[in-house]
């Protein structure tokens, strides 16, 4: 034996040592195995935070884009936006009058023919309702014929006359730009098609009831000046 | 994770070892238990497996050294105490060669751990390089350097 082994040969770990070593691992043992569920926990915990976020960021993006419009005018202008699901997101007076029946009555959340027929029911705008009323229902949408078909059934049996046209993003750019209804606005783009001479702010002050008539009579003036033969509607597609 | 029996078994095949290089390296008895429990903790939180014992025995050469570096190292931790109380701890037996153990314990700290490696645990040159990540030539170099020290101070006769 070398005398450097010699010197350190006696040099070795007390049982105590050992003991106390082994004590201090199992501590830790246990500590450890309770830190990485704990640390687990957390971030399990912290994933599904993210995961909800993301959901919710993702669900809000989804559910809370109008990807259909629906402008409701008789003198009240009201524009519905709904979306993928069918579920009115967001509605927008465009006068007075639909101011006045938007601030009591909410049709948020609700599928559209539920808060359209709301409103027909509701009692501040059925009086708008009386007299022969025209009820003009204006949509766009990508695909239109469904809720088309939807809101002309509701035509059954009212004292009131309804209407429904479709329209386009553009034309709706076009009317907010006016501040009006994207369904007044396509009526007067109609009726100014016969009169020149009218203008935006000559509809803002008219009823959907009055346009229509005007476009009514313009149709007919012509269709007798040139036998029936008629322009064509702006924007979109009527049909009673 | 470990399984305790395995841990316990690594204590007591290497704890005398992992003991000698702590004193080696730290001559502080006081670092020595903190650093030891340390290197078991490696051992215990270490996944990987081990080819052979001489395998395992390397990992833990390997791994004391750079625990005792690392604990030198931070400043805040040293409590440096005079050679003389670490000889007189009462861990070191009276039989023990002191005098040979105190010249040894003042050589430079790469020097004590080739010496060690070399005279003490038998590993060649070519095994201590590859341990400490060195060149072979660098371990010839610190031997033959810490054996002028050691036939310096011991006499022609000190190995």
């Amino acid at each position: 034996m070398n005398r450097i082994r010699e010197s350190m040969e006696g040099i070795r770990a007390s049982r105590e040592l050992k003991a106390g070593t082994l004590r201090y691992l199992e501590r830790q043992r246990g500590r450890r195995r309770h830190t990485v569920w704990g640390r687990g926990a957390f971030y399990g915990l912290a994933a599904a935070i993210c995961l909800l976020l993301v959901f919710k960021v993702g669900w809000h993006s989804l559910y809370g884009m109008p990807t259909s419009y629906i402008s409701m005018d008789v003198n009240p202008s009201i524009e519905l936006g709904v979306n993928r699901y069918g579920r009115v997101v967001a509605a927008e007076a465009y006068n007075e009058d639909g101011w006045d029946v938007l601030k009591h009555l909410s049709v948020k959340n609700k599928p559209y023919v539920q808060a359209v027929c709301s409103l027909l029911e509701d009692e501040a705008y059925r009086k708008y309702l009386a007299n022969d009323a025209t009820l003009v229902f204006t949509i766009i949408s990508d695909s239109p014929d469904a809720i088309t078909e939807e809101l002309k059934s509701l035509d059954e049996g009212v004292p009131y006359r309804i209407l429904t046209y479709t329209s386009d993003s553009h034309c709706m750019e076009e009317a907010h730009q006016y501040e009006m209804s994207f369904g007044k606005y396509r009526a007067y783009l109609e009726l100014a098609e016969y009169d020149r001479s009218v203008t935006v702010e000559d509809c803002h002050g008219m009823s959907m009831g009055e346009i229509q008539d005007r476009i009514e009579g313009c149709r007919q003036h012509e269709e007798t000046e040139h036998s029936g033969n008629h322009g064509g509607h702006h924007g979109g597609h009527h049909s009673e | 994770m470990r399984s305790p029996e395995d841990v316990s078994r690594a204590v007591e095949a290497h704890a005398d070892m992992v003991r000698r290089i702590c004193l080696v390296h730290l001559k502080n008895e006081y670092d020595t238990e903190d650093v030891f429990q340390n290197v078991f903790m490696k051992y215990m939180l270490y996944k990987e497996s081990f080819e052979s014992d001489e395998h395992e025995k390397a990992w833990f050469v390997r791994v004391t050294i750079n625990a005792c570096t690392d604990w030198l190292r931070s400043l805040s931790r040293r409590r440096w105490v005079p050679l003389e109380s670490v000889l007189e701890e009462g861990s070191i037996p009276e039989d023990t060669s002191r005098e040979v153990l105190e010249v040894v314990l003042q050589l430079p700290e790469r020097y004590r751990e080739v010496i060690y490696l070399f005279y003490y645990e038998g590993y060649s040159a070519v095994e201590i390089a590859g341990i400490l990540g060195k060149k072979e030539n660098t371990i010839y170099t610190w031997l033959s350097r810490a054996r002028g020290i050691l036939r310096q101070k011991l006499g022609g006769e000190w190995a």
